[in-house]
């Protein structure tokens, strides 16, 4: 059994600052397309939504380790988000076709 | 005769990898959970769809958004303990720990300011404001604080996690050769951040 963590990567603090600029400014974004882009309704709404997405992926990959852990945790996420979009696309498919 | 069993390595049952296996595993339930609320949202909203824009706007952007700002930071802090951790930094460790902690304290007293007015508005279900809306809005209301609450449970249980890390890492249980306990508080931590990311969108910048 493995008694101590063998990490391979540290992030460094630069990283990780990096990693919350960017967050930050992705949610300048978001919040200024929500505000002054308000007659463009399901285009916001799309942008929202992709800019969540995008920040998600970033606290995913970095702040959560994911670029440098083992590839079985990315493998992992693959299968759950796979799982929830066929819940999505059942969904979808039941409500938009009534 | 005297039977006692002993583990094989007794004592020193540490796994590093089970234990990060085992918290993402938590995390995916989570994710389910939340993913099945946001199907809920979806389709009262696809059902609701003015009542919906209509009550967003009772929300507030700028609240929303400084929790937003928050817990981002928050989410960087107790990245940078692990990193600090590693390198053998105790007490810059630590520090920033409480950093985190603070902020979601400050989150929790945004959030507390922000259920307090639509307390005050008569909006919580079961008031009798609430009672006489359209029944979009109630749902659009309903879903407000059934998410929003069950993520601020969520960040009480994180902040009371990462104090019990805090108090191990000072004892020395948690430290640079074995920081597992840290990194899986930070993996929860960093959920409590994934899941505001989607929740931010979806109530406050529907309109």
């Amino acid at each position: 059994m493995d008694n101590t963590n063998h990490q391979e990567h540290i992030s460094s603090y630069a990283e990780l600052f990096g990693t919350w600029a960017a967050l930050i400014l992705l949610t300048f974004l978001t919040v200024f397309i929500s505000v002054f882009g308000g007659d463009l309704h399901t285009l916001t709404v799309a942008m929202a939504l992709f800019i969540a997405s995008v920040k998600a992926a970033v606290v995913g990959f970095y702040f959560m380790h994911l670029k440098y852990d083992k590839k079985m945790y990315r493998l992992m996420m693959t299968v759950v988000l796979s799982l929830f979009t066929f819940f999505l696309f059942m969904v979808i498919l039941d409500y938009l076709t009534r | 005769m005297n039977h006692t069993f002993t583990l094989p390595n007794s004592g020193h049952n540490f796994d590093a990898k089970a234990s990060k296996l085992g918290m993402w595993l938590f995390l995916y339930t989570e994710l389910l959970l939340f993913g099945g609320l946001f199907l809920v949202y979806m389709v009262y909203r696809y059902l609701n769809q003015e009542a919906f824009l209509e009550a967003s706007y009772e929300l507030n952007v700028w609240m929303g958004g400084i929790n937003t700002v928050i817990l981002l930071t928050s989410s960087m802090t107790i990245a940078m303990s692990i990193t600090a951790l590693q390198k053998g930094d105790k007490k810059l460790s630590v520090t920033l720990q409480w950093i985190t902690i603070a902020a979601a304290l400050a989150f929790l007293v945004i959030k507390y300011f922000e259920w307090g007015a639509k307390f005050e508005h008569g909006l919580f279900p079961g008031m009798e404001h609430y009672n006489s809306l359209p029944v979009g809005e109630r749902l659009y209301y309903y879903l407000y604080f059934f998410m929003t609450g069950l993520h601020a449970l969520h960040v009480i249980v994180g902040g009371v996690f990462i104090m019990v890390v805090i108090k191990k890492v000072e004892n020395g249980s948690v430290n640079q050769k074995r920081y597992s306990l840290l990194e899986n508080s930070g993996l929860y931590w960093h959920l409590v951040d994934l899941i505001w990311i989607y929740l931010f969108p979806l109530f406050y910048l529907i309109h």
